[in-house]
């Protein structure tokens, strides 16, 4: 197949945010000790309740292995050779935009993240995190009107310590996982959201992780939390430069619905993937779930996955109230010599239960793409159903595709059904295209995006363009 | 007591063999007193019921012309006029008194040299647990050659010994063209256990039908079984296999298409009730082009029993233009029974169709209810549904298959 | 309305052409000039749909040897996109569905790729909607398939009913048509055919490629070809189509044979 190289080529977009911002950078020195947590909270003039709970993480991840069970080799983190705490010098906190660096104003716009007035986004609120720190949160007051809080973490422990304490840690214990434990430990910033009871969120919010520094390992946690019948729609950007070593990126994302509440969380993750010989990238090693605490709530996960050199990550839902909902949705595009290991848990508990899993991954190069989910039923979850879908697709044949998808039932009065298939860019269809007149690299990009449009229908409509650009993909019914 | 205990004193209580499979034995051997038994922590033996398992290695082994009281049930169904029967009394090395049909033949040492264990290595199964298990427990080995020109059928029965544990140890090479139409028949007997290693493999052309009824006994009877095939080109291989009745079973057919370019149809079947845990941990690998997968693996659980399924298929680079579909259809019919079930896809070829299905689910309501609104009974009509969930698989075993009752058995023993 | 002072779309000339390693095409020559319909027949097998696929370009067909000219220049090293763009239309037999492509993007793209070629302004959305929902008419077609993915889950006559919305958004030069009759039921074929006449200008062509003269009762052809063993084995008017179905293709065999033994 001549033509294999082509559709390779038009996978492999060269990586456009790959740029460094020359700023001054506060850092504390490499390493990892008991200090070291110390130091990172008495930064963040944290009461004891979260320095406790940072040190007890860390007792626990000491005790913790690094998980070797995928499958995936990678050359192993020294744990003691990297930066837990960087932030661009700065006076404390800027209260108003105008008054935040230049510099990093700029990075986000050549982001696409305009964060100045007159350049937002209008309807998206950004919470825009560079290295370990939030720099601006826009919006903030219009939210505020209808009492939806959304600012860093480290904003809402100093500001709105109960919720923190209430929350924080309940749906992702510390002793979770090795990454998670290492997270709850040295975690520097990330967003936080709070939807009161009632409120049906006025914009979307979005938040904007950007990796600056490359000795810096990046842990982020964002808690977001919908009360009694509200709704919100929140969704993740991600780049970092091109740096020759691997970052390490291991947030921990936990999401708390009440009753009739919903969370939308969409991703768009383009960390830097490594170069064409698989040297450099990120780890991005996250820990993401959410609890569907009350009667009837909903979280629904869309994910586009680009970026990253490893990325292990399954953002999953614990379906506990009766009649909740879970939903996963994601499209995984693995060029080179990147490998994804992303998939979901659907955890019914509660009756009546409902979850739905579509999963589309494209692997090209000599890339590693693997679904991995589970669906388990418990006794309890009577009238439960799932439905999963999961497709591959294959470019050259140097790449794999692996789905292993984990079904676990103890009740009778529940419904499974999972599907699965994999497959190439089918020349027929290509040539219709083309014989219609459209060029060969567009054909290429519609097939791929016809293949990920069950995907791409979950998406916020803001973010349907920036998730175009990432696959280079003409999207239909796409603004522009 | 410890399983690593258990583990030793059972290899402590094995004859050893003087053999051709005395390598076999210490390598078998050598790996379970170093590694010893396996763990939550071993993927593949993850659910694995470790209790049922250390029963499984507290009976003690039988020893070649042991006297012992205790008989294997010696009825068995009439055999078929021109189906040939190979009983193995597990009281005696298979290879004395055993008569052989026109066209079948043992394999000579140099024969056995060439062949033995080559198919079972080159499954690549890191800590192969279940093929130490019969490499250290195997004394005795049935090794035929099936030649070009037959084409008939061939029955095994292997039954059990009360409160004994055997271990068979099989290899058969089917030469080229030939037609062969195997029957295999596992019994289990009150509280026995059985071990199995079954390597065969397929020449080019060769067209195998493989029927594998395994069937336990209601006092924790249980069996280990690993089936290990190698298929060269244009072959046929249908593998249609129930188990059912044991306390524990682990079934693992592992299916090597060596060229590619051949054919593979397996039909399973499980059902476990009262605390049954019955696994099987399939794997097809593609070592060429063009080759065919057709699987469909059943499982019915009820009462407080518990069906695994753990399906691997690997499609390397080589294996262009493989064609295959696997589904997973399961029933639970109790809140504290448990199914679980994994398929397990590595596709790195870009020009293959692959594709697999998992279902969860009950015995239909609204089927229930048409045959009940026609005046069928209700145990009349769940047997019907469970016959028709059953027939997929059962409909493929040679007639004669049938003489041994399994359906009756499958149908009355489960009650939803 | 044929006048030999007429311009030249298509000409073959000694085609040979194979798929899979094997030779299909043995010396097909055919000459379409502007305003003309020809009517390409034959049994399944000799090489009609072969010969449509490579006038359009797929790539699993090889041209071993001859020529195919688009108004005078070789067409046999360009991509199937850009014959499509200068106007050449294949009606596809099995029109292939493509789940998750717009029906409305996918003609959009087509569209403004050709009118770019004819160095018209590409149409915005909704200027496209406009002109698409004109032109469903003439096929008859309902706006709702316009929301459907490509073919997908349109019955055989729907699927068809789209090729011939494609031809009348392209307005392609020559349209050849591969079996667009088949599977049709009469008001499918009468909407088709009304479709492809409607179509028809004086400065384009259509090639109809048929099993049966039914197509022809609707379409008058002013040349019928009969196509045997990847050969024209035959050229006449409409009447040669009528003798055809009286008499069936062993009336050709017999003719043929003749003809070769006479060589």
């Amino acid at each position: 197949m001549p033509q294999t190289n082509t559709v390779e080529e038009i996978v492999s977009q060269p990586y456009k945010y790959g740029f460094i911002t020359e700023i001054e950078t506060e850092k504390i020195p490499k390493g990892l000790n008991e200090d070291v947590i110390r130091l990172i909270s008495a930064k963040k003039n944290e009461p004891d309740f979260l320095l406790n709970f940072r040190l007890r993480a860390y007792e626990q991840w000491l005790k913790m292995k690094e998980p070797d069970w995928s499958g995936l080799t990678y050359s192993k983190v020294d744990y003691q050779d990297l930066v837990y705490y960087a932030a661009p010098k700065q006076d404390i906190k800027k209260k108003s935009l105008e008054e935040v660096d230049p510099k990093l104003l700029e990075t986000f716009e050549k982001l696409g993240i305009p964060l100045s007035e007159q350049k937002r986004l209008s309807n998206v609120a950004v919470d825009a995190v560079f290295d370990s720190v939030s720099i601006a949160t826009t919006y903030k007051e219009k939210l505020a009107k209808h009492g939806v809080i959304f600012c860093s973490i480290s904003e809402a422990i100093s500001e709105y310590p109960g919720l923190i304490e209430k929350y924080m840690g309940t749906v992702v214990p510390i002793n979770d996982n090795f990454f998670a434990a290492l997270n709850s430990a040295v975690f520097s910033d990330g967003s936080f959201v709070y939807i009161p009871k009632g409120v049906e969120c006025p914009m979307e919010l979005s938040s904007y992780f950007r990796i600056n520094s490359g000795d810096t390992g990046q842990f982020e946690r964002t808690l977001i939390i919908a009360e009694e019948s509200s709704s919100v729609s929140y969704l993740e950007g991600c780049t970092a430069p091109m740096f020759d070593t691997n970052t390490l990126h291991a947030a921990v994302v936990e999401l708390v619905a009440l009753d009739n509440a919903s969370i939308k969380y969409s991703t768009v993750q383009n960390w830097y993937a490594g170069n064409e010989e698989g040297v450099g990238g990120i780890y991005n090693f996250v820990t993401k779930r959410g609890e569907c605490r009350g009667k009837k709530s909903k979280i629904s996960w869309s994910q586009v996955e680009t970026g990253s050199a490893i990325t292990w990550k399954y953002p999953s839902c614990v379906l506990q109230g009766d009649n909740s909902i879970g939903e996963f949705y994601s499209i995984a595009l693995t060029n080179n010599f990147q490998k994804a290991d992303t998939g979901t848990k659907m955890i019914h508990i509660g009756k009546n239960t409902k979850s739905k899993i579509v999963s589309k991954g494209i692997s090209a190069g000599q890339s590693k793409n693997s679904y991995r989910g589970l669906v388990s039923i418990s006794p309890n979850a009577e009238g439960s159903r799932n439905y999963s879908q999961c497709d591959s697709m294959l470019i050259g044949d140097k790449a794999s595709a692996n789905t292993y998808p984990y079904i676990q039932s103890k009740q009778p009065q529940s419904n499974i059904e999972h599907e699965a298939s994999t497959c190439r860019i089918s020349e027929d269809q290509l040539f219709y295209l083309q014989s219609r007149g459209i060029d060969f690299e567009e054909s290429v990009s519609m097939l791929i995006s016809g293949f990920c449009s069950d995907v791409f229908n979950e998406l916020p409509m803001e973010f349907a363009s920036e998730a175009d650009k990432l696959l280079a993909l003409k999207l239909e019914g796409s603004v522009g | 007591m410890k399983s690593s205990t258990i583990c030793q004193d059972w290899l402590d209580s094995l004859p050893t063999t003087e053999g051709c499979l005395k390598n076999e034995q210490s390598i078998g051997r050598e790996f379970l007193l170093d590694q010893g038994m396996p763990s939550k922590k071993d993927e593949a033996w993850r659910l694995s019921n470790f209790n049922k398992l250390n029963s499984f290695l507290s009976l003690p082994p039988i020893i070649d012309n042991e006297d012992i009281k205790s008989q294997y049930k010696s009825i068995f169904p009439e055999k078929d006029v021109n189906r040939e029967r190979i009983i193995i009394n597990p009281k005696q090395n298979p290879n004395k008194n055993i008569n052989l049909p026109n066209g079948i033949e043992k394999l000579n040492n140099k024969e056995i040299e060439e062949n033995l264990g080559k198919i079972v290595k080159s499954t690549n199964i890191k800590n192969d647990i279940s093929v130490c298990l019969n490499q250290a427990s195997s004394s005795n080995l049935l090794a035929l050659k099936v030649k070009s020109n037959f084409n008939q059928s061939l029955e095994i029965i292997i039954p059990s010994i009360e409160e004994k544990s055997i271990s068979t140890r099989i290899f058969l090479l089917i030469e080229e063209g030939a037609k062969l139409d195997l029957l295999q028949i596992f019994l289990g007997n009150n509280n026995s256990a059985q071990n199995h290693l079954i390597e065969i493999k397929l020449e080019s052309e060769v067209e195998l039908t493989h029927g594998l009824i395994s069937l336990g006994e209601e006092k924790e009877s249980s069996s280990i079984c690993t089936l290990a095939v190698e298929q060269s080109k244009n072959s046929t291989y249908s593998l249609h296999s129930i188990h059912h009745g044991w306390d524990y079973s682990r079934f693992e057919p592992r299916i090597i298409q060596s060229e590619g370019e051949a054919s593979t149809i397996i039909k399973g079947l499980q059902v476990t009730k009262s605390k049954e845990q019955i696994a099987t941990h399939s794997l097809i690998r593609f070592e060429g082009p063009n080759g065919k997968l057709d699987q469909l693996q059943k499982a019915v659980a009820s009462e407080y029993s518990h069906c695994i399924f753990n399906g691997s298929i690997e499609v390397p680079q080589k294996a262009q233009k493989t064609e295959a579909a696997q589904l997973s259809r399961n029933l639970l019919l109790s809140k504290r029974a448990r199914i679980d079930t994994k398929p397990e896809l590595e596709i790195v070829a870009d020009d293959v169709r692959c594709t697999h299905g998992a279902t969860v689910s009950q015995l239909q309501d609204e089927e229930l209810f048409y045959l009940l609104s026609r005046g069928i009974d209700n145990k009349h009509a769940n047997s019907l549904l469970l016959k028709g969930y059953y027939d997929e698989v059962i409909s493929h075993f040679p007639k004669s298959a049938g003489k041994w009752n399994f359906l009756e058995k499958l149908i009355q023993d489960i009650k939803k | 309305m044929i006048s030999s002072t007429s311009d030249t779309i298509l000409s073959i000339e000694d085609l040979h052409a194979s798929v899979e390693e094997q030779e299909i095409l043995h010396g097909v020559n055919l000459l379409v000039k502007e305003g003309e319909i020809h009517a390409i027949m034959g049994r399944n097998g000799s090489g009609k749909s072969t010969l449509s696929k490579v006038v359009a370009g797929h790539p699993s067909y090889k041209v071993l040897s001859g020529s195919i000219k688009f108004k005078g220049i070789d067409i046999l090293e360009l991509a199937p996109e850009e014959r499509a763009r200068i106007g050449i239309f294949l009606g596809f037999q099995y029109p292939v569905e493509i789940p998750g492509v717009s029906n409305l993007e996918f003609l959009r793209v087509a569209t403004n790729s050709r009118r770019k070629e004819l160095l018209k302004s590409e149409l915005d959305t909704f200027e496209f909607e406009d002109l698409v929902k004109e032109r469903l008419k003439i096929v008859e077609m309902n706006a709702a398939f316009l929301e459907r993915s490509v073919n997908e889950g349109f019955s055989g006559g729907e699927k068809k009913r789209n090729e011939i919305l494609q031809m009348a958004l392209l307005e392609p030069v020559i349209s050849i048509l591969d079996e667009t009759d088949s599977g049709l039921d009469i008001d499918a074929l009468r909407i088709v055919a009304s479709g492809i006449n409607r179509l028809s200008r004086p400065n384009s062509a259509t090639i109809l490629i048929t099993h049966y003269q039914r197509l022809l009762n609707e379409i008058t052809p002013d040349f019928v070809h009969i196509m045997a063993d990847g050969k024209i084995i035959k050229t006449g008017n409409k009447d040669l189509a009528i003798d055809l179905e009286k008499s069936g293709y062993d009336f050709i065999d017999k003719n043929n044979k003749g003809k070769e033994m006479a060589q």
